[in-house]
């Protein structure tokens, strides 16, 4: 099967930083994937390269099989709701109207629920809608154009809590009714860690995770008790924090527990919590920063 | 329906954009202008106004605002610079054929109202927009595409470099006419550029106008080709 997206040794310089250093990544169809990191990670920059809106200095991009830059018949089976899209001077109604022109599987039932769960005023001129408001907007194109590849690039700025898992329980009954390629980048990765299948994990512009999202979750456990106990149990493990408060310690370790070191930890009365994807992820962001220190 | 269509719709969709604001703003400039000749003594030959600038000036600042303002929402949609630059192109045609029509026959009942009873020309500018009417409608084609094709590459020069690329593009011009003063200046060659101007006739310089309306609609579309949002 052709992926979805398919890049190769990706870069993107800009006169003083790089903002994608060597990227190579592929995307199954009929995937959610998520692709997180922190402010400049060039999260934003490989979405605009996959939709054709920015130009990749040098490397190969590939999406449903062919090059998108300037390519109508790649571009128009994909949407890319970005943050803080701009729009130009249009009431609700007419944005919704405009977009609805452009996509073969647009669903105005869709469209017209979205727009009343989301209480937009349709009449409103966009730029008078607050930055929630205006965040729906693209929300409500975003999931009613059912593209074929659909990207939300920090979909819900503003947008307060209800709101956000309206977003949320909408993107999935879609994805379920309809299936599509999901790309989401967002900072909110423990409210969204449920959806994603895959997640792509990008530091300074370089690829430092990619991995099926399930695979991540195993990973990682803080084990917590008393200090001596826990210093006996993690010895050999691959330490990546560690904590002490009096005679109790706290250590986070990144190597998956097979049953015999559950039990031993049962008996040393030890306690373990898995990691959340949103911990793993900034340890992981942590590593390849020490890596960059000391290379 | 196709994509040119679609995006020559998508500048349609707010009725305020293209019909009555421009139309609107000209019918104010055009009553300001019977109010005045009204008011004041008229001479033997009538009065004349810059008035009609109005509209074409309209057109310049659209063209700037749909290359910037309207442009990342297009390409959110899915199309390519080059369809809407087409669909863009396609608007351009059919609001300057219409547009100039609009202006040939006000000014086919200024002429028959003889100035619509008190001498004003504001339809009617000598000489350009002053012969048969079909040629007051070639030549405001022609015009109002060049403002608008003007309007568009400025604005995309201004989408790609900002700022200082907007300066720069602006002095380039200067120069370019400078250049020409200059080369005309010392070949002393003044007197043919007069005699070309007293002897060149209206349609020839519409020809010469739709030689440079396309000059600047293949500039933006040069420039169009690398722009990013």
């Amino acid at each position: 099967m052709i992926p979805t997206i398919s890049a190769t040794a990706l870069s993107r310089r800009y006169r003083d930083q790089i903002a994608l250093d060597d990227v190579s990544l592929t995307v199954e169809p009929g995937t959610v994937t998520g692709l997180l990191g922190r402010n400049g990670a060039g999260k934003t920059t490989l979405m605009r390269i996959i939709t054709g809106q920015e130009f990749p200095s040098s490397g190969d991009i590939r999406v449903l099989g062919q090059a998108p830059a300037e390519n109508d018949d790649v571009l128009r089976r994909m949407v890319f709701v970005r943050e803080e899209q701009a729009y130009p001077d249009l009431r609700v109604e007419h944005a919704i109207r405009v977009a609805s022109w452009f996509y073969p599987n647009w669903s105005e039932d869709l469209a017209q629920q979205l727009l009343s769960d989301f209480t937009l005023p349709l009449k409103r001129r966009i730029k008078r809608l607050s930055r929630g408001m205006r965040s729906a907007v693209g929300i409500v194109i975003g999931l009613a154009a059912r593209a074929e590849l659909t990207l939300f690039d920090e979909p819900y700025a503003g947008l307060d809590a209800v709101a956000r898992q309206l977003f949320y329980d909408r993107l999935l009954a879609e994805f379920a009714e309809h299936p599509r390629t999901i790309v989401l980048s967002t900072h909110l990765i423990d409210e969204v860690a449920d959806l994603l299948e895959h997640v792509v994990l990008l530091d300074r512009g370089r690829v430092v995770l990619d991995a099926p999202a399930d695979d991540v979750r195993g990973t990682g456990m803080t084990v917590s008790g008393p200090a001596t106990a826990v210093q006996e149990f993690v010895a050999g493990r691959t330490v990546w924090h560690q904590q002490r408060l009096g005679s109790r310690a706290s250590v986070t370790i990144a190597d998956p527990l097979d049953f015999a070191a559950q039990a031993r930890a049962r008996a040393l009365h030890l306690s373990l919590e898995p990691l959340s994807l949103q911990q793993l992820l900034v340890h992981a962001a942590g590593a390849s920063a020490d890596e960059k220190v000391s290379a | 329906m196709n994509t040119l269509v679609k995006v020559a719709r998508y500048h349609l969709v707010d009725r305020m954009t293209f019909v009555a604001l421009p139309w609107g703003i000209l019918a104010f400039s055009f009553l300001v202008n019977v109010v005045v000749s009204l008011s004041v003594p008229t001479g033997p030959h009538g009065i004349y106004t810059g008035g009609l600038a109005t509209i074409y000036v309209f057109l310049l600042i659209s063209g700037a605002m749909m290359m910037t303002r309207s442009l990342p929402f297009g390409l959110m949609l899915g199309v390519s610079r080059r369809s809407y630059y087409g669909g863009t192109g396609l608007l351009v045609v059919v609001l300057s054929v219409v547009y100039g029509l609009g202006l040939t026959l006000l000014q086919a009942v200024e002429r028959a109202t003889n100035g619509w009873g008190v001498s004003l020309h504001f339809f009617r500018i000598p000489w350009i927009m002053d012969g048969p009417w079909y040629q007051t409608w070639l030549t405001s084609f022609v015009l109002l595409a060049l403002f608008f094709l003007y309007g568009i590459w400025s604005g995309l020069v201004f989408r790609r470099w900002n700022v200082t690329g907007l300066v720069a593009f602006i002095a380039a011009q200067m120069l370019v006419a400078l250049l020409a003063v200059v080369a005309v200046s010392s070949a002393h060659q003044w007197h043919a550029v007069g005699h070309f101007f007293t002897t060149v006739t209206a349609l020839a310089l519409t020809g010469a106008l739709a030689v440079l309306a396309a000059a600047m609609g293949l500039g933006g579309l040069s420039t169009i080709r690398r722009v990013t949002v």
